[in-house]
């Protein structure tokens, strides 16, 4: 559990620290916004009063420049009170200096041209130290051209933007705060299926892997995640199954032999017979016997494929070669039936495999065709090229096998007709140890409805180059 | 011909024993290795049958010891897995032959007998029973002087039979000697099945004297009197 809400409280860490850094970019931007747009402002005012100033400038018959009194009665005075104001020669003399510059001069020495085509605006800092904002402006008066420099102090215009600041910092903490628990309760309803998927997989055991996760939202990645882990059930479900399957059925078809034995031995011994009949006896528990050796001998063979633990002997050779040994070494089965088996294909299609192992796979293969074939049927067996694999098929004139349980027959102790075929002689395992055997060498091997009624197997193996026909043999491990 | 036993499954060494014993064969008992070797020390043997499972020490181990300290006799390896490392491991440690447990006794019969003779000469151009012969030479079989139509197939298997004549052979001997399979499985059996009674039609049906006898269970046999 620890480490679902540590997932939750870091995906809320991430969130708020994103979310803050944001914010305190916003109010960063937003507050150079308004400082740009405040000291805009108070230029923009400085202009309108030096033209106000301008029009109230005049030199008296002396020769002193006087500004006019009424000029204190406009509606804007508070505002014009804060105003510093000095007029100069374009030369530099100093011809007006208001009582706010306190004999300070507002600028210093006037620079070439300085506000004769426009209203030129810069900062300067008064020799006490204070900053303002500056404006000068060439206007003529008289006929004398007078350099007028107007300027406001930006210390209140500081002030509000430091205010404004201080506000929306103040915003802050608790946005964060709200952010962080809207972003908590996010990751918690985010991750709540996780946590109920976690839950139920806790409580699934080997015993009832029927259970499945629960899928909120199909469509969302934890939702792609609990089918993907669903199917795994499955796939689970499925193979334990088979294995219970397999253990039930493998000690099923163990006991029946034991049972014989044991029946036949204890009946034998009831009463006393003749040694003829005790030979009998005892031959038939032996049949047993050798019913049960063949049958873990099977199994141990399938198993230790299953285990990944056979020595192979690979060579490379013919596969119509070795259809054609089968062929010879089964076809005695096929006369005794009245049975006739066909053989024909490509000589040049070369496989390399284990070729006992291969053998005895197609061996289990043509003699389930036989057996299950009627008497005097046909079976066709055809080699041929297909892509880069060779397919053996042996076909019989059988009854057709329906499709749901074509796979099922490759399953060990799968019978079709479960009494039938034990008096055949079958153990149950013939085309299982098939699949195996062509498994193991690479191959595939698939079961599908006979073109003339009757049912085709399908071995399909790997097809080797004829070059490495001439290669060496040589042990290989699988 | 004495015979070493090394076998600790004393229901399987008795059994063994007594079957050997019946077949004119001395055969001494030893339930582990190290009893083995002493028995080797103050014995002469003309064959050691071997079980790869011992306790304490493997039989393998005990083969290598047997081995260094100069024995001469051939041995057989009895083992229980089927797995071809312990079959080379046990012919790399000096073993004649293998045995795959279970076994059929008639194929450790067959194999004991074959160690026993490795060097007797080749048998001759005929073989002979009752009033039964067969020409290796010329392949050909003839009963009570009528000549037997005979398959190449049904030649080697009766061929095999005559060899054994009077020893029950089992489907594992005539799959690895006649059809020449390393493996025996099932469609091979019954394969073996169809061609004694083939053979046996052909050997047997017109004469009164039966030779080819069926033992269940075990396998066939080519004697002349009845069981």
């Amino acid at each position: 559990m620890l480490r679902y809400s540590d997932v939750r409280h870091r995906l809320t860490l991430w969130y708020v620290s994103v979310f803050g850094l944001v914010l305190l970019l916003f109010i960063c931007g937003a507050t150079l916004l308004e400082y740009w747009q405040l000291t805009r402002q108070a230029y923009h005012a400085a202009i309108q009063d030096i033209e106000t100033a301008e029009g109230l400038l005049a030199f008296t018959p002396d020769g002193r420049l006087v500004l006019h009194e009424e000029y204190h009665n406009h509606p804007e005075s508070i505002l014009l009170l804060d105003r510093y104001m000095e007029v100069l020669t374009p030369k530099g003399q100093v011809l007006l200096r208001n009582d706010k510059l306190q004999g300070q001069d507002l600028g210093g020495s006037p620079f070439p041209d300085e506000g004769l085509l426009s209203y030129h605006e810069r900062r300067v800092r008064l020799r006490d130290g204070t900053r303002l904002l500056l404006i000068s402006h060439i206007h003529s008066i008289g006929n004398r051209p007078l350099l007028i420099r107007l300027a406001y102090s930006s210390t209140p215009i500081e002030h509000g933007v430091l205010q404004f600041l201080g506000l929306l910092l103040l915003a802050v903490p608790p946005a964060l705060l709200f952010a962080g628990l809207a972003g908590y309760r996010m990751a918690f309803r985010v991750l709540r299926p996780l946590e109920k998927m976690a839950l139920r997989a806790e409580t699934i055991t080997a015993s009832d892997l029927d259970q499945r996760l629960p899928v909120e939202n199909p469509d969302d990645e934890l939702g792609h995640m609990a089918r993907v882990l669903n199917d795994l059930l499955q796939r689970l479900q499925d193979s334990f199954d088979n294995l219970k399957r397999f253990t039930a059925d493998a000690s099923h078809e163990l006991r029946t032999p034991l049972t014989s034995i044991r029946s036949v031995g204890e009946v034998g011994l009831q009463r006393l017979h003749t040694p003829e009949e005790y030979r009998d006896i005892i031959g038939s528990m032996l049949e047993e016997v050798t019913r049960l050796t063949e049958m873990v001998d099977g199994l141990l063979s399938i198993s230790r494929a299953d285990a990944r633990q056979v020595t192979l002997h690979k060579t490379t050779f013919s596969a119509l070669d070795l259809a054609r040994e089968v062929v010879a070494l089964l076809g005695l089965l096929a006369e005794e039936k009245g049975q006739h088996i066909q053989i024909e294909g490509e000589a040049n299609l070369f496989v390399n495999a284990d070729r006992m192992v291969l053998q005895r796979g197609l061996a289990n293969i043509v003699e389930n065709a036989i057996k299950y074939g009627p008497g005097a049927s046909l079976i066709s067996i055809h080699v041929r090229g297909s892509g880069g694999y060779v397919d053996i098929s042996v076909e019989d004139r059988g009854e057709t096998i329906s499709e749901d349980l074509r796979q099922k027959v490759f399953e060990r102790f799968f019978r079709i007709d479960a009494s039938r075929s034990r008096e055949a002689g079958g153990s149950g395992l013939g085309l299982a140890i098939a699949k195996w055997a062509i498994e193991v060498n690479g191959g595939s091997v698939s079961l599908r409805a006979g073109q003339d009624g009757g049912n085709c197997f399908v071995i399909r193996i790997p097809v080797v180059s004829q070059e490495a026909k001439a290669s060496e043999e040589k042990p290989f491990h699988v | 011909m004495n015979i070493l036993l090394v076998e600790d499954e004393r229901k399987l060494a008795e059994a063994v024993a007594e079957g050997l014993h019946g077949e004119g064969y001395a055969v001494t008992l030893s339930p582990s290795g190290e009893d083995a070797l002493s028995s080797l020390r103050s014995h002469h043997f003309d064959l050691i049958l071997l079980d790869v499972m011992l306790p304490a020490r493997s039989g393998l181990e005990v083969l290598g010891d047997m081995r260094r300290t100069g024995l001469k006799a051939p041995v057989l390896i009895l083992t229980s897995r089927d797995s071809i490392e312990d079959r080379v491991l046990g012919l790399d440690a000096g073993a004649d032959d293998y045995l795959v447990k279970p076994f059929a006794f008639p194929e450790l019969l067959a194999r004991v007998r074959a160690l026993m003779r490795r060097n007797l000469p080749a048998a001759s151009s005929s073989l002979q029973i009752a009033d039964l012969t067969l020409e290796l030479d010329g392949r050909t079989a003839a009963r009570g002087g009528k000549r037997l139509e005979l398959t190449a197939r049904e030649f080697d298997l009766l061929e095999y039979l005559l060899l054994n004549r009077g020893s029950v052979v089992s489907r594992e001997m005539l799959a690895r000697e006649v059809w020449k399979q390393v493996m025996r499985y099932t469609p091979l059996d019954n394969v073996i099945d169809v061609q004694i009674t083939r053979l046996r039609r052909k050997l047997d049906s017109d004469f009164q004297k039966k030779l080819l006898h069926t033992v269940r269970g075990v396998g066939f046999v080519l004697r002349e009197d009845e069981p």
